[in-house]
């Protein structure tokens, strides 16, 4: 029993070891190179399970995933010679695990080569351009062209380069500053401009005021000028119409009425006793 | 079935053997020996089948891999898959919306929630040049639970790099008054777009349900100059306003004013028409009765007017004998007048 036992132990154990070494999974997410001895042999990118040659064959892993690629933010000269803060980043996937094998060997050693090759494009493409193509709209077509020179050179890697990005483009800090000041200028001059056109405004429709005042007042002048004149000339023609009866007599008791408007009593008459008033008078005198 | 429950020795395989030697040992020891070693084999892979249950939660979806190979993926319920190591499950939350904060952290959703800024994230430049503050929240969910758990390392990571990226693109095309003003909505729009097309190209199996503009704002350096450009707004308002308000009260005084002077005019057009109209009608009677009798009228009149006047005033009758001149009464005269001419009033005598 005890000898038995101990035989079919080993015996499970050997096929045990054997049979896992023989087999190998891979999943969703992987992919796969074998080596035999340091020299390959293939390639299997479908997951599942697979055999090997035990012992002497190798599997080496690689993540098939999109995988990412962060760079330290690092300043970049523009065109118009203006400093800029670049943090890319960068989506990539192996797509040869051999040549990355044989090449840089893992994904570490992918993401040093990716360093290089991406940084010297962006700085290269962003010094031929303006801070403000990189920036605004243009700036997609500045990363396609910097992904497409990029893939170009990964794929030697055997990486293919998804997507390069600008995470973050921003100003160095001592140049925020000025950014900040030429803002508030900007800010007041157009505080300025709101009081000014304010007062503008106010002013047109105060002296319009004062016009429509003044055409107003002279129009109700001219109105009532008109109305008085034609008064004025009713009257006249009225009086003349009736003094022209006799103008003798008007010249009469209109004479007649001055006298007792003229003469009050602060007047000092002379009169002669010959005057008509007093004919009688002096002829009783006499 | 015994070769794949083998083939997990391996891994563990000195831990393991040690273990199986313990329990044979302990099965010797016992009287039913080998019979009760198969019994305990057969409990222990009826366990270990029965560790294929699992239940998909109506939030999820199953996801279910047979040695590293996606071989279905299975809807809400209870299911059962190979065991570990054939089959593997994963039930990722494909109805559950999550939300990623750019720009901001919640501290503490409260009530009172409590945020905390990254500066770092939320500063940025606009199309013009301007440096303004903007935070969103990106929220999203998986549209494809496969390509979500097999197609990016670092989901999470990826999706906020992504939107950083969108949001610093979006911004860096429109001008600072529209990011801050009327482009909100566009914006975000875009964002949303912008965004959604990123992480497509990387078939990341994620869908942006929206993309919130949180606060877009100037950055508190310059914080004093907008709010400045607002009250100067506000100013210009305000100056316009009381101008209006002098001219409602001009022109209704003016109109006042002129409506006093016409209706004036007219008033003394009706009074002197009709005072002329009265004195021509009164002529024309005193006229008419004149005409009857004229020398008797005329002189009645005038002597009436002379007893009129005459009472009231000085007079000084000189007898025609003395001749016409005036001048030696002047004395007399100026005797009278005296005390009035330090007044300095002399009046003439018609």
């Amino acid at each position: 029993m005890s000898a038995k036992s101990v035989t079919s132990i080993a015996v499970v154990l050997a096929i045990v070891i054997l049979g896992s070494a023989s087999v190998f999974t891979i999943d969703e997410t992987q992919t796969v190179i074998i080596t035999q001895l340091g020299k390959y042999i293939r390639t299997v990118k479908d997951p599942g399970l697979h055999m090997k040659i035990p012992f002497i064959q190798t599997v080496h892993y690689f993540d098939k995933r999109v995988l990412e690629y962060d760079s330290t933010p690092a300043e970049i000269l523009t065109k118009d010679k203006k400093n800029l803060v670049v943090d890319n980043y960068a989506r990539w996937k192996i797509v040869d695990p051999l040549k990355i094998y044989q090449t840089v060997r893992n994904e570490r050693g992918a993401q040093a080569r990716l360093d290089d090759i991406i940084y010297a494009d962006l700085r290269e493409e962003m010094a031929k351009h303006n801070l403000s193509e990189i920036i605004d709209v243009r700036r997609e077509g500045i990363m396609k062209t910097v992904l497409e020179k990029s893939d170009e050179k990964a794929r030697q890697y055997g990486l293919k380069i998804i997507d390069v990005r600008i995470k973050r483009a921003d100003l160095p800090r001592e140049v925020e500053e000025s950014v900040f000041a030429r803002m508030k200028a900007e800010r007041q001059r157009i505080a300025k401009k709101y009081r000014s056109e304010g007062e503008e405004e106010a002013a047109k429709i105060r002296a319009e005021t004062d016009k429509q005042r003044a055409i107003i007042l002279a129009e109700a002048y001219r109105q009532a000028e008109t109305t008085k004149g034609r008064a004025e000339a009713e009257a006249i023609r009225l009086y003349a119409d009736a003094f022209r009866k006799d103008p003798l007599f008007y010249d009469f008791v209109r004479t007649l009425e001055s006298y007792k408007k003229i003469i009050d009593k602060e007047t000092t008459f002379v009169l002669r006793s010959d005057s008509e008033l007093f004919q009688y008078v002096d002829r009783l005198s006499k | 079935m015994s070769n794949n429950y083998e083939e997990q020795w391996p891994q563990k395989s000195p831990s393991v053997e040690d273990i199986e030697k313990k329990v044979k040992e302990f099965f010797k020891r016992t009287r039913q020996g080998r019979k009760g070693f198969y019994l305990f084999l057969i409990i222990i892979i009826a366990l270990w089948l029965a560790s294929g249950i699992y239940i998909v939660s109506p939030a999820e979806e199953g996801v279910v891999r047979r040695f590293g190979k996606m071989v279905r993926v299975t809807s809400p319920g209870l299911r059962y898959r190979l065991p570990w190591p054939v089959e593997q499950v994963d039930t990722p939350k494909v109805t559950e919306i999550k939300r990623l904060e750019i720009g901001f952290r919640t501290v503490d959703p409260g009530p009172p929630a409590r945020y905390q800024f990254v500066e770092k994230e939320s500063l940025m430049l606009t199309g013009d040049e301007n440096i303004v503050d903007a935070q969103i929240i990106v929220q999203y969910k998986i549209k494809d639970a496969p390509h979500y758990l097999f197609n990016v390392k670092d989901q999470l990571g990826m999706l906020r790099d992504a939107s950083e990226a969108a949001l610093r693109q979006v911004i860096g095309a429109n001008t600072i008054d529209d990011a801050l003003t009327v482009g909100r909505l566009q914006i975000q729009q875009e964002i949303k777009t912008v965004l959604q097309r990123i992480i497509d190209s990387y078939q990341s199996g994620l869908s942006i349900t929206a993309v919130k503009l949180q606060t877009v704002r100037p950055p508190k350096e310059v914080e004093g100059a907008f709010k400045d450009v607002v009250s100067a707004k506000e100013d210009r308002e305000r100056v316009i306003y009381e101008a209006r308000g002098y001219q409602e009260d001009i022109i209704p005084k003016a109109k006042g004013k002129a409506a006093q002077m016409t209706k004036g005019a007219e008033a003394y057009e009706a009074e002197r028409i009709g005072r002329a109209k009265g004195d021509a009608s009164r002529f024309l009677a005193v006229l008419k009765e004149y005409e009857k009798a004229q020398d008797v009228t005329k002189k009645r009149l005038y002597l009436e007017t002379m007893e009129e006047i005459l009472p009231n005033i000085k007079k000084f009758i000189i007898d025609s004998k003395a001749g016409g001149n005036l001048l030696q009464f002047l004395p007399l005269e100026m005797r009278e007048l005296a005390p009035k001419k330090e007044q300095g009033v002399i009046k003439e005598v018609k």
